[in-house]
């Protein structure tokens, strides 16, 4: 057979053509079984991921195709890299999709031009700030959680920083436009946002102005009042709100990171973000009216401009809380900020949060339940969560797979939010000395108990091991701890052995010691067989031999 | 693009047996056999193999046995250690559940000799796989087989190989 496909190659490149792709014949092979597929030797790998997923009825991304020892790329062709007939292929199907896409949006364009002039850490992180605001559109219920979020970030700055520097959220961060520019009414917009944003951009690299615009936060929260309706009416009180909220964490990484050309990064990255949905354009107009107080005018109005552009008849009656919420919040802030020094700034932030959880609170149809005056203890446990780079990641997985569900199930949005609300119990406090906090929690611990739900009904193992593993280990405490005063002291093996033999302490015994089960009899001293005379009452048997 | 890293995989051998094997078998079986071997892959510093536990992982030599009797090196791999895990979760629910453990034809090196396959697409060294036929190619072993069959081999030291972050 060797040589007559030999013979047919000579065939063909004597007379002169492309030796024509032949058929061949090549095995899929799986963890779980081997499939054969005959396809072109010339077609490429994309192709050859086509059909097995036609077959084996996985997305192709999933795919992953493994042949001694090297990934086949999609745009591989099976000839070049050594795929001939009878071949075998490795073929892995992935549970999840790579985390980082290449965001071919705006945002992370501008980033990256951010990060010529900045550090890394805190453009990125004013993009993080964006992606922030971009969820919180998506979710309403989110605006709570991320408002607790960001009071609680202003008790512990770092943890800011260590947040937003995660590579893991940065990379979702880039991730996001990606979808972002999926949706159909931004895409006119993008094209032209970001170029007066950019122009400002450059043109405020000169420090001076970087020091007037940190203290520019009065006229941000002053730009807020000007907010116009929507088609939703609960989206742009959300969105306001962590808009503003995102402006006054903005300088508290900016003053982490020492670089105030985060707040450039953040009003733009903002800009961005309100290319989602028109009703935060105004926002975007908000930094752009402090930019154009020290820049080209013209570039600033063709913002604004594009923004007015794109308003909706006003959203009435809601402009009133707005504003009256806003009032109050620049009132606040305006005192405070006559402090010039950067530090200061810290001091403004908490109280005008929390003026703006007011705000929330006022506006019933953005919470589902009020929790005024609701103690700091329900949000204490957040903080091991967000001082720790892995929980946080958790998080955010799981945050991005409740989107995902919201999207796939829009039925169960009421659901995944309606139970479970506040009967948590409060857990220990800590420190108590945060201050007032207002705002809801309920939220908060929907998204926590519906964590819960999810690693308690799924049957395999969970998103983290500590809710995983201490509920089997739990089952089999005391089960254990006969096992390790036994001597076995591997604790992991005890607990599999246990968990294989459904408790059953004389069987995983055997099992841990390497005995065959069937052979070793039930170590029941005292059972006796029963003989026929002479049984006067012996209870002892003979358990001790045969062992 | 930049070129994928190259993970180096080796294969480490064991001899359960501690010698007794080569100055025995003659006796015994009647041929010569080097020892009784064990294996486990070690790829992303970490050590792979599968016994009546199911698969295992644990630092390299990690096992009671020490460490090993002979390194091979299997050669190279581009695969990450994500999709490693990825890999072995499905292996391990599949092939090489840890009931599937069978010490003549399901056993480490049936494993090992998957797993480097799927890592670099060679097979480990013949001596290693034949041994079960070798062994049972003998009147001993022929004889010896209910009683060696159901025994279960399984090195103390590893930690089981699950899947990592259930979604699927």
């Amino acid at each position: 057979m060797a040589r007559a496909r030999e013979e047919a190659r000579d065939s063909q490149l004597v007379s002169g053509r492309e030796p024509t792709s032949r058929i061949i014949r090549v095995s899929v092979k799986t963890p779980q079984d081997c499939q054969e597929f005959m396809l072109a030797e010339n077609s490429s790998v994309h192709h050859f991921k086509k059909q097995i997923s036609k077959r084996l009825h996985h997305d192709t991304d999933r795919l992953v195709l493994i042949f001694t020892g090297k990934i086949l790329r999609d745009q591989d062709i099976l000839s070049q890299r050594g795929i001939f007939d009878g071949t075998t292929v490795n073929l892995v199907v992935r549970t999840r999709l790579k985390g980082t896409l290449p965001g071919p949006g705006t945002l992370p364009g501008p980033t990256d031009h951010c990060m010529h002039h900045s550090e890394p850490s805190t453009s990125e992180s004013a993009g993080m700030l964006a992606r922030l605001g971009r969820l919180a559109q998506s979710s309403p219920e989110l605006t709570d959680f991320l408002g607790q979020l960001a009071q609680l970030l202003t008790a512990a700055p770092e943890s800011v920083v260590q947040f937003l520097e995660n590579p893991v959220i940065q990379g979702l961060v880039n991730e996001k436009p990606a979808k972002a520019r999926q949706a159909p009414e931004s895409s006119r917009q993008n094209p032209q946002k970001p170029e007066p944003t950019l122009k400002a951009l450059e043109t405020l690299q000169n420090p001076a102005r970087q020091q007037e615009l940190l203290q520019a936060n009065k006229q941000d929260l002053e730009a807020l009042t000007a907010v116009p309706g929507g088609d939703n009416a609960m989206r742009p009180v959300c969105s306001d709100i962590q808009q503003f909220m995102l402006f006054t964490l903005a300088p508290l990484v900016a003053s982490k990171g020492q670089n105030p050309a985060s707040e450039l990064c953040k009003e733009e990255a903002n800009a961005h973000s309100s290319t989602d949905t028109t009703t935060t354009i105004p926002t975007a107009s908000a930094p752009a009216r402090p930019l154009t107080q020290k820049v080209r005018a013209g570039q600033a109005t063709q913002a604004r401009s594009m923004a007015s552009n794109q308003t909706h008849s006003g959203c009435g009656p809601r402009m009133p809380d707005i504003n009256s919420g806003h009032n109050l919040l620049s009132q606040e802030s305006q005192q405070p900020i006559g402090k010039a020094t950067l530090t200061s700034q810290l001091r403004p932030s908490p109280s005008a949060l929390r003026k703006a959880l007011h705000v929330l609170q006022q506006n019933p149809a953005l919470l589902h339940q009020l929790a005024s005056g609701s103690p700091l203890q329900h949000y204490l446990p957040l903080l091991p969560i967000l001082t720790n780079p892995r929980a946080l990641q958790a998080l955010i997985q799981i945050e991005k797979g409740l989107q995902i569900l919201s999207k796939e199930v829009p039925g169960l949005g009421p659901c995944l939010w309606g139970p479970g609300r506040g009967t948590r119990e409060p857990p220990e406090t800590r420190g108590g000395g945060q201050g007032q906090r207002a705002g809801s929690v309920q939220s908060t611990w929907a998204v926590l108990q519906l964590l819960h739900a999810l690693a308690n009904a799924s049957s395999q193992s969970t998103q983290s091991s500590l809710s995983s593993f201490s509920l089997p280990e739990g089952c089999f405490q005391q089960e254990l701890e006969h096992l390790k005063a036994m001597g076995f002291a591997n604790h992991d093996a005890n607990l599999q052995t246990l968990m294989a033999v459904g408790g059953d302490i004389q069987v995983a015994i055997e099992r841990l010691l390497g005995l065959p089960e069937a052979q070793v009899p039930p170590t029941d001293a005292y059972s006796v067989p029963p003989h026929g005379e002479g049984g006067k009452g012996r209870e002892r048997g003979r358990g001790g031999e045969g062992k | 693009m930049e070129p994928p890293n190259l993970y180096p995989v080796k294969l480490y051998v064991y001899d359960l047996s501690k010698g007794l094997a080569r100055r025995l078998s003659p006796i015994m079986l009647g041929k010569q056999l080097e020892g009784i071997w064990h294996t486990s892959i070690v790829v992303h510093k970490d050590e792979f193999y599968f016994g009546s536990g199911g698969i295992s992982s644990c630092p390299p030599g990690g096992t009671l046995l020490g460490p090993p009797d002979s390194v091979v090196d299997v050669g190279s791999t581009e695969v990450t250690e994500e999709l490693f895990q990825e890999y072995l979760s499905s292996l391990g629910e599949s092939l090489f559940r840890r009931e599937a453990y069978n010490i003549f034809e399901n056993n480490c090196n049936t494993f090992t000799n998957e797993v480097a396959q799927f890592l670099t697409g060679r097979k480990i060294p013949s001596y290693i796989t034949d041994l079960p036929s070798e062994i049972l190619s003998t009147p001993f072993g022929q004889a010896l087989r209910p009683f060696l069959d159901p025994i279960q081999i399984q090195p103390h030291g590893g930690s089981p190989v699950g899947r990592p972050n259930g979604q699927s």
